[in-house]
């Protein structure tokens, strides 16, 4: 076959495949570039230019003018020097550029986002373009806080922002991209959120299952740290509320009476049942018995062995100051009084603070008012001593004087008056009650134990207490009774009661929010774990062969939204090429080479040889054919920088090999011989170039290969 | 050498169907030569296996004693050129003038345009078709069409020619001035020439001999006379009928 082309033809068909291969790369990448021309002019139109624009505010048409207005007066008044600029609307809705002036944009700007814009209206959403940037893609809540500290650390940050599910990181210059993509993609690896995903209709305990798979992921990986954040994806404020009610639970609890439950031997009680105890009721708990209205009833909360603890979810303890131990009794169904339980101990830090503060507030008031009575005691005290001194020294004098009496009584003679004696007898007497009387033995009169006493330090000591007294007195102790007062005022006036209520309430709340149980989150640091080869052990232990396990990365960098546009936008412009090519290939071999084809089919057949084995079953024009068509589309497909997604090399030059099959096998149909006038020119003497030239191509339809022949053709 | 032309053995198999089963024939130089036969027999494949448009399977073709079997290509070409071919069906270059239809295989064979468009006249004018040089050969009728085809093969002036049933696809009203321009031409120029036909008329008239053929075997030959007035073979019994009638 190829000895068609031996009288020089195949110089003539080499510089045509080129041709081909010239024509169809540039035909192609130029439709591609104009594309890709149209569609840059257009997001650039769209999107501004580099770093003007940090956001796309999409609006509801409808309310454009508002939005226009509320747009400029945000420009003037919050940030002068802000630029906005309406872009082209899509699919209904307007699409506004919002640009924030350069000592704006700070990370306190872009987190505030939605507050700066909320009165926009019409405002549907919006798109964050700040440039230049490096945007996280699909960033796990719960460690969006610590990711974001980590990025404002890398070198050539000016600061990251959470906007929603996203992170940007917001650089100080372009250059710095891909030095900070790296280093975010680096941090990143450190995190890994483990998700072990339930199948569908299974509710799991998302806090119990999920310890259960910590301690066996920490068994097996013992250096990771691992926290459950099943519900951080729920968003921050759900879960704050979350928090908050558990909170507001685990004080509602502290707060409400605490009731212990000594189990009675065979008693089983269960967490959730109801028991009664009498509490302040007149009326006795009689197995078999109804109920009263005034007797407690105590929830179980938690059985660990023989003791259990509840909360009163109606009744109360407040008459007996808040602490009681009575017997406990089953509460059956119908309101009657079940088998005893055990001893139940009610007590209430509530009712035991009250009293105290009762106490303390009535010792303050005492204490006030001792202080002033003190004061006057230590007066009078004060004056009893002096009185007390001025006794003495008179008692002195009177002593002296009496000593002298008796002397002069015992001297003046044996005989003395009768008179003498009893005037000597009342001074005794006198004397001994003076000092402290009760002496001993009367008649016996010790004056000078009386002298003894020490008046001196008895004056120092009383003016010590009341100095004392007086500190006391300094005190504003009205001020400190006041406060108390008020504190005990404002302690919550709950009863047990209304607390179990309100428990309940929470408790209510909590678990209806806490429902989609299908799958488990586990944040791991310092891991990675190979979740391959764990989730069979998770299956086992969990018991559930259907669950599966999945490594989640806590976020995927990407290249800002203008860098990512334009990348996509190559894509495009590749992906067009690489068509274009394919179509422009498929014309010129339809066009051009299918005439070549169908002269040399004709010529084969021509030919004496007989057809032996392979070439009995595939035409070689065929073969040919389809080389010819690979060659030319796989170069024309490089030469015009095509790139299809997901199509490879290898399918390129299939694709190649097909159309020339195809067009090999049909070329008749694309470009009829006429076998009379090529048998003319054989019979003439023609070469097979000549033929060619003069009556093959002349006749096939215009194209390259028309072109290329006009030089060569003499008739 | 009185012998241009001597075939021997030759041999040409479509698939199973032998075309051409073993044909001997010897050409004298100035001999015109009619071959007859039945439609299917053979004979347009064996005059196309002369210039070698048909590639026999076997025998051998030799003119002027050289085998024409073993060419190579610019030798073959060469050697076409020497051989005129007159087709059933005219086979003009659709695309081309009368005039160029009959002059561009000179031109191409590397005579100078001035001369090849003489001597492309010159043919034209001896099959009567002068002042119709730039026409269209779709414009003309048959009959003309086919003396254009005529004056293409003569134009090469060729030491043979080869005609392949000339008038078979014509109008009958036009059969006549084809074969007048051919009886002509045979006559005058002497001209070696191998003539398949089917008018029994034309061949008593200018062949020297005529050939029969069936199921591409050569089955009778001889001179006009002693062809018709005693046939031997079956195929020549039906051409005797054939004037009788
Ligand atoms: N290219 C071909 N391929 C297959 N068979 C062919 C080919 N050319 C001719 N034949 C067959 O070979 C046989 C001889 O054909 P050929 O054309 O030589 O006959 P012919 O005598 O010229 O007939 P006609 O008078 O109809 O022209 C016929 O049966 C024909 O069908
Ligand atoms: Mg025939």
């Amino acid at each position: 076959m190829l000895r068609f082309f031996r009288d020089g033809l195949y110089r003539d068909y080499l510089i045509l495949i080129l041709v081909t291969i010239i024509a169809g790369a540039a035909v192609s990448s130029g439709i591609a570039w104009a594309v890709d021309s149209y569609f840059g002019d257009t997001i650039q139109d769209m999107i501004g230019d580099n770093g003007e624009y940090d956001l796309i505010l999409h609006i509801r048409e409808t309310s454009e003018e508002a939005t226009l207005r509320e747009l400029e007066r945000i420009a003037q008044q919050q940030y002068p020097g802000a630029a906005v600029a309406k872009t082209i609307s899509l699919a209904g809705q307007a699409n506004y550029l919002f640009g924030f002036p350069q000592e704006a944009k700070t990370a306190a700007t872009f987190s505030r986002l939605p507050s700066i814009f909320n009165a926009v209206p019409g405002l549907s959403s919006y798109t964050v373009i700040v440039e230049p940037s490096v945007l996280i893609r699909g960033v796990h809540p719960s460690v969006s806080d610590t990711l974001q500290q980590r990025f404002n650390q890398i070198d050539g940050v000016k600061f990251a922002f959470k906007d929603g599910k996203n992170m940007l990181i917001v650089l100080e210059s372009a250059d710095h991209s891909k030095t900070v993509m790296n280093e975010a993609r680096q941090i990143l690896k450190e995190y890994q959120v483990l998700e072990v995903r339930f199948p569908m209709g299974i509710d799991v305990d998302v806090q119990a299952t999920g310890d259960t798979v910590m301690q066996l992921l920490k068994q097996e990986y013992p250096k990771t740290e691992l926290v459950n954040v099943s519900s951080a994806e729920y968003g921050e404020e759900l879960d704050a509320l979350m928090k908050t009610l558990v909170e507001m639970r685990h004080f509602l609890l502290s707060y409400a009476s605490k009731v212990k439950i000594q189990l009675r031997a065979g008693s089983n009680l269960v967490v959730g049942e109801q028991i009664l105890v009498q509490g302040s009721s007149s009326q006795a708990l009689v197995p078999g018995e109804a109920a009263a209205p005034d007797h407690v009833v105590i929830e179980i909360l938690e059985v660990t062995g023989d003791q259990a603890q509840g909360m009163i979810v109606s009744g109360s303890v407040a008459a007996q100051g808040g602490a009681v131990t009575q017997p406990g009794y089953k509460y059956a169904s119908d309101n009657k009084v079940g088998q005893p339980v055990g001893q139940v101990q009610i007590e209430n830090e509530r009712y035991r603070l009250n009293y105290a503060i009762e106490e303390s507030l009535r010792l303050l008031t005492e204490l006030d008012e001792l202080s002033v009575e003190a004061a006057v005691a230590v007066e009078r005290a004060d004056q009893v001593l002096t009185t007390f001194q001025e006794a003495l020294m008179q008692l002195e004098v009177l002593q002296v004087q009496m000593q002298q009496l008796n002397k002069g009584l015992v001297e003046n003679g044996v005989q003395s008056t009768g008179e003498q004696l009893i005037v000597s007898l009342f001074l005794n007497g006198l004397l001994k009650n003076i000092a402290k009387g009760g002496t001993e033995t009367p008649g016996e009169f010790d004056l000078d134990q009386l002298e003894n006493l020490d008046i001196a330090s008895m004056r120092s000591s009383l003016s010590n207490i009341a100095e004392q007294i007086g500190s006391i007195q300094g005190i504003d102790v009205q001020a400190i009774i006041d406060q108390i007062t008020d504190i005990r005022d404002s302690l919550p006036e709950l009863d047990d009661e209304e607390i179990g209520k309100s428990v309940h309430l929470v408790d209510n709340y909590i678990a209806g929010q806490v429902i989609p149980g299908e799958r488990i989150q586990i944040l791991v640091e310092h891991g990675p774990i190979d979740e391959e080869a764990v989730e069979p052990l998770i299956r086992s232990r969990l018991k559930n062969q259907y669950l599966n396990l999945y490594s989640i990365a806590a976020g995927t960098v990407n290249p800002d939204t203008r860098t990512e546009v334009f990348r996509i936008l190559k894509e495009v412009r590749a992906t067009i090429a690489g068509i274009v090519s394919i179509a422009v290939v498929g014309i010129f071999l339809m066009l051009d080479h299918a005439t070549v084809f169908s002269t040399l089919k004709w010529f084969r057949a021509n030919q004496k040889q007989r057809r032996r084995g392979f070439a009995r079953l595939l035409n070689p024009v065929v073969l040919f054919s389809a080389v010819v068509g690979m060659v030319i589309l796989a170069a024309t497909y490089v030469l015009s920088n095509a790139a299809i997604p997901y199509i490879s090399a290898m399918t390129v030059a299939a694709i190649g090999l097909g159309l020339g099959i195809v067009i090999g096998t049909f070329s008749e149909k694309f470009s009829p011989v006429r076998a009379d006038e090529i048998m003319a020119g054989l019979a003439l003497g023609l070469s097979n170039t000549q033929i060619m030239h003069e009556i093959v191509i002349p006749d096939s339809r215009p194209g390259l290969l028309n072109l290329l022949n006009r030089t060569k053709q003499k008739f | 050498m009185r012998q241009l032309l001597q075939i021997r053995g030759l041999r040409k198999q479509y698939g199973k169907h032998m075309a051409v089963d073993g044909v001997d024939l010897n050409v004298n130089r100035g001999e015109i030569v009619v071959i007859m036969g039945p439609s299917g027999c053979g004979k347009s494949t064996m005059i196309r296996c002369i210039n070698r448009l048909t590639e026999p399977d076997a025998g051998e073709i030799l003119l002027d004693g050289k085998s024409i079997l073993n060419l190579d290509d610019q030798a073959l070409r060469e050697f076409r050129r020497t051989v005129g071919f007159v087709f059933q069906q005219f086979n003009l270059i659709a695309r081309l003038s009368v005039l160029d239809n009959v002059m561009f295989h000179l031109v191409m064979a590397g005579i100078p345009r001035v001369q090849a468009e003489a001597r492309a006249r010159n043919a034209l004018a001896r099959v009567g078709l002068a002042g119709s040089e730039h026409k269209n050969p779709g414009s003309l009728s048959g009959g003309e069409q086919q003396r254009v085809g005529i004056a293409r093969a003569l134009a090469s002036n060729p030491q043979l020619m080869l005609w392949d049933e000339p008038t078979a696809s014509l109008d009958p009203i036009l059969i006549g001035e084809v074969l007048d321009v051919m009886e002509e031409l045979v006559q005058t120029t002497n001209t070696t020439s191998i003539i398949v036909t089917h008018e029994v008329g034309f061949a008593l008239k200018v062949a020297d001999r005529i050939i029969l053929m069936d199921k591409g075997k050569i089955v009778e030959e001889g001179s006009p006379k002693a062809i018709f007035a005693d046939p031997k073979s079956e195929v020549g019994r039906k051409y005797r009928r054939l004037i009788a009638s």
